[in-house]
């Protein structure tokens, strides 16, 4: 059963004065299985941004359909917005999104606390996911106190607290080190293992060669799609390759 | 580089920023008007024919320097958010290759634009206003006025040297500290990780420790002599104490709420409380200012107001009837019956002689002398008064026969010999027996609660106490003999005449120059037989207190204004500077999954704390202030203490008022930052 379907998204910008008008998205169609675990790739101004956005309920779109669990995103009502995105969404973005007034621990905790939920029932939420992510000891610390890659486990675990039928991640590794990257990569993995949805746009070809199916979109479109079927990571990596420099070049012979 | 480079920068940086600038324009203005009523005030002619100009001039002239002082400090602090807005700006420009040389001069053409606007802007506006100045404190002084508009030479120059000197000093101060940084550090000074507050203990319980002391002695003080002394001690105290509790003592609080996990995970207070911690950290010593502020403000407004309004009242007190004449007597004989009348007889012969028939009279004689009681005891002589806490215990105490103060008072009192009744006047003494050393003692046979208005009594800053005695001949025989080591007798005998006419005030005037000529003679003196005679007015006495009042009350106003002006804008930077702070904070939480309804409650709480936090505590401090004020009032004749509550509850709902309409103008600029960030995104 898919858990995300994506049908004919369309989005146009224009700038204030209706002049410039730039279409982001033309036509962008796809959906998402549970627990599948989806790339997305493109280069930059493919529209990665505007579909993750869309996705995440932050914009809306011109055209087209978001249904999330049987659920028409484009038409939850603007004031349940947060709270729907709250209950069903979880976000791990590029520059952790931390908030540098609270401990780790805390900002795990802002979902739950949002949804009016008691310190106990959260704590016991937390220890089993801040023990798989390796954090337990950092909770008490503060963003500026630990390493990019120690804040972006605990962005995952704020993601992941409240149980959500979707991880969407942005660029997750764009601001972490090659070790933390794998790290994080390998949590990525195991997360999904246990059953949890991921859709990750990026465009590290390493971070995409860990999912189980991999989107490229390029001028606003689904152009192509690579299933991982039984295919080790490396093999994977080598076909994202391929594929990333018939984009670039268009496909032309030289 | 065409020449007119710089200044063009200059002018687009601040355009650029108006948001700052602006407030910064309009508080220079307001500050260079202030200053320039002022100066005009105390330079004006129009004062000359005020009476008491002397005293006037000089209040105003302090009231300039405080203004001038007052306006360079602030104008620092105002700067300083300024520059901490630009200097992303100026490492951007450093980095685009203008050295620092350059960049200096960028900004003493930015000081020089901004001094120009806000010096001609504040000299207009302070012309245009000093007339209504002029004539609203003429107004107050119950003067005539005149309408031709005048601009005072002095003033005008005085306001170009004082800010010229401020904001070169200010322009000195942007550069250097640009001078010392880096092209890196100023590009990144905004976003400077920082550390969770700890809050000190023992500073926060320092500071709550200093305001309950300070309170403490506010609400204990009696007498007016030690509260003036204590005063100042205790206005420190509350000053250095609401630093403290402002800068750690909130931090702490926020602390133990955090700690308090049913309380702080709450959708309403986790993100209140915890960026509460921050702001309070940054903004302590702001809050603080602001509070001092406010209840300088409130202070100001309630005791000037009051003074001014209850200035008939102490008219009243220090001069009980129109006309009032007091014959220094030289012997204790001089009190016999039949020389009291012959006294009499002189004056009435004096006032029938002008037709004048005195109304509501009273007379008594009256003997006085200053002492430090200890328990009952009752030292007179001077030389055995050295300690200086003695200062508390110290009274005027007077004495009244008991013949006149029945007559006064229509009573039916009777007195054995050695026997007293007492009145006490700002003071609660009571002893069963009170004895002059070297001299008599009396029993205390009862207390008594009024006595008509004295003013030796009631102009003293001593607190007084006031004995019926059975007859002064020969009841102070011992007492009078009492001297000081220069042989001058302790004693002062008078005889208190004084009188309603029911003439028009001019006639009063006029009667009151007469009595003064013919009575002050030496011949009458010789002739009646009293040392001397101090004649007053009632009308006379009111043009010298309505200036000086009037005026006190005025100063009140401007420098409440000012000060207002201050904490208005400490507020509106503060709320700016956070906004841009907070800008990616609540970004985040939106992302996050907080509802734009929850962002705007989350404001709205931590913006009202940090709002009437200060204003409730200024409010404290001025109920202790008020205990305090109330006996100071005293020195200057005023008792009533209603007017006092009244004048003090009408302070407070001005400022409150106006605090709240500062509130919603900043929260509603607060929120379009905060809400930009959105946009921007």
């Amino acid at each position: 059963m898919s858990i995300l379907e994506v049908q004919g998204l369309r989005k146009v910008y224009s700038s204030r004065l209706g002049g410039n008008r730039v279409e982001a998205l033309k036509n962008v169609s796809f959906s998402v299985e549970a627990g599948e675990y989806v790339a997305i790739m493109g280069e930059s101004g493919s529209g990665k941004t505007t579909l993750l956005n869309i996705l995440a309920a932050l914009d809306k779109p011109t055209a087209g359909r978001v249904i999330l669990d049987g659920r028409d995103l484009t038409e939850v009502k603007e004031s349940a917005v947060a709270a729907f995105r709250r209950d069903n969404l979880g976000f791990v973005f590029q520059d952790f999104n931390l908030l540098d007034t609270f401990t780790l621990e805390d900002n795990i905790y802002l979902p739950l606390v949002l949804a009016g939920k008691t310190y106990r029932e959260m704590r016991e939420r937390l220890l089993p996911i801040a023990g798989k992510l390796g954090i337990t000891d950092l909770l008490k610390k503060y963003p500026y106190e630990v390493s990019g890659g120690q804040k972006q486990r605990a962005a995952v675990a704020r993601a992941m607290i409240t149980n959500p039928k979707l991880i969407l991640a942005d660029e997750p590794t764009g601001a972490l080190d090659s070790r933390s990257t794998d790290e994080l990569l390998r949590l990525f993995a195991e997360v999904n293992g246990m059953g949890q949805t991921i859709l990750m746009v990026t465009h590290s070809v390493k971070a995409a060669s860990v999912s189980g199916r991999v989107l490229f979109i390029k001028d606003g479109e689904v152009f192509h799609q690579i299933y991982r079927g039984g295919d080790t990571d490396e093999v994977l990596y080598q076909k994202i390759n391929d594929t990333l420099t018939l984009l670039a070049t268009g496909g032309m012979k030289r | 580089m065409k020449i007119g480079f710089y200044p063009r920068l200059a002018a687009d940086g601040i355009r650029k920023n108006k948001r700052m600038f602006l407030p910064f324009i309009l508080t220079c203005t307001g500050m260079v008007m202030m200053f320039y009523i002022i100066m005009y005030l105390a330079a004006g002619s129009f004062l000359d024919s005020v009476f008491g100009e002397e005293t006037l001039r000089q209040f105003f002239a302090l009231g300039s320097w405080v203004i001038a002082v007052f306006a360079a400090i602030f104008l620092f602090y105002t700067n300083s958010f300024l520059i901490r807005r630009r200097k992303k700006e100026f490492g951007l420009y450093n980095i685009l290759g203008m050295g620092k040389r350059n960049i200096a001069r960028v900004l003493f053409w930015e000081t020089l634009i901004v001094a120009g606007i806000s010096v001609t802007g504040g000299l207009i506006l302070g012309v245009s206003f000093s007339k209504f100045a002029e004539l609203g404190m003429l107004n107050l002084l119950h003067q005539k006025v005149s309408y031709d508009l005048s601009v005072s030479g002095v003033a005008v120059l005085r306001s170009l040297e004082v800010f010229g000197v401020i904001f070169l000093l200010l322009l000195l101060n942007s550069i250097r500290q640009v001078r010392f940084s880096t092209a890196v550090s100023l590009l990144r000074s905004e976003n400077t990780g920082e550390k969770p507050p700890k809050g000190n203990w023992l500073f926060g319980l320092l500071g709550v420790a200093l305001l309950a002391a300070a309170y403490y002695l506010a609400a204990t003080i009696e007498d007016p002599v030690s509260a003036l002394v204590v005063f100042f001690g205790a206005v420190i105290m509350v000053i250095c104490g609401t630093y403290l509790v402002m800068i750690s003592g909130s931090v702490l609080f926020c602390r133990l709420l955090q700690k308090k996990k049913s309380y702080y995970y709450k959708p309403n207070h986790f993100v209140s409380v915890s960026s509460m911690v921050y702001r309070m950290k940054r903004n302590g010593a702001g809050l603080a200012s602001i509070c001092i502020l406010a209840t300088m403000v409130l202070v100001m407004m309630a005791s000037t107001t009051c003074l001014y309004v209850g200035e008939e009242d102490v008219i009243h007190y220090r001069y009980p009837r129109e006309i009032n004449l007091s014959f220094q007597l030289r012997e204790l004989s001089d009190f016999s019956d039949e020389h009291t009348e012959e006294l009499r007889g002189a004056v009435a012969k004096e006032l029938d002689a002008r037709s004048v028939s005195p109304k509501n009279a009273s007379f008594y004689r009256y003997a006085s002398l200053y002492g430090v009681v200890v328990g009952e005891v009752v030292e007179i002589n001077s030389a055995m008064i050295s300690d200086v806490d003695s200062i508390q215990n110290s009274y005027l105490i007077s004495f009244v026969p008991l013949a006149d103060y029945n007559a006064m008072m229509g009573t039916n009192e009777t007195l054995n010999d050695g026997e007293a009744l007492l009145y006490s006047y700002r003071t609660d003494f009571y002893q069963e027996r009170l004895t002059f050393r070297d001299g008599e003692s009396f029993k205390i046979k009862k207390k008594i609660d009024g006595f008509v208005e004295n003013g030796d009594i009631a102009m003293d800053v001593l607190s007084s106490l006031l004995l019926v005695v059975p007859d002064l001949e020969t009841s102070l025989k011992q007492v009078e003999s009492v001297a000081d080591y220069n042989g001058n007798r302790m004693l002062r005998m008078k005889w208190n005449y004084n009188f309603d006419t029911g003439l028009s005030p001019a006639d009063q005037i006029s009667l009151y120059h007469e009595l003064r000529e013919t009575l002050r003679t030496p011949e009458s003196s010789e002739q009646i037989g009293y040392a001397s005679v101090s004649v007053s007015s009632q009308e006379f006495e009111k043009s010298d207190f309505y200036s000086l009042f009037g005026s006190l009350f005025y100063l009140g106003i401007i420098l409440s204004l000012v000060f207002l002006l201050a904490a208005v804008l400490i507020i509106y930077y503060k709320q700016i500077s956070e906004g841009y702070e907070d800008q990616a904070r609540f970004a985040i939480m939106q992302k996050v999954g907080m509802t734009k309804r929850e962002i705007r409650k989350s404001i709205n709480s931590q913006l009202l704390t940090v709002f009437f936090f200060p204003l409730a505590l200024a409010a404290l401090h001025m109920c202790f202030a008020f205990l305090i004020i109330r006996r100071l009032l005293l020195v200057f004749n005023l008792n009533n203490v209603l007017l006092f509550a009244g004048t003090t509850a009408a302070s407070l709902l001005v400022f409150a008022l106006f605090y709240a309409l500062v509130y919603r103008l900043t929260s509603g600029a607060y929120y379009k930052i905060v809400s930009d960030a959105r946009e921007e995104k």
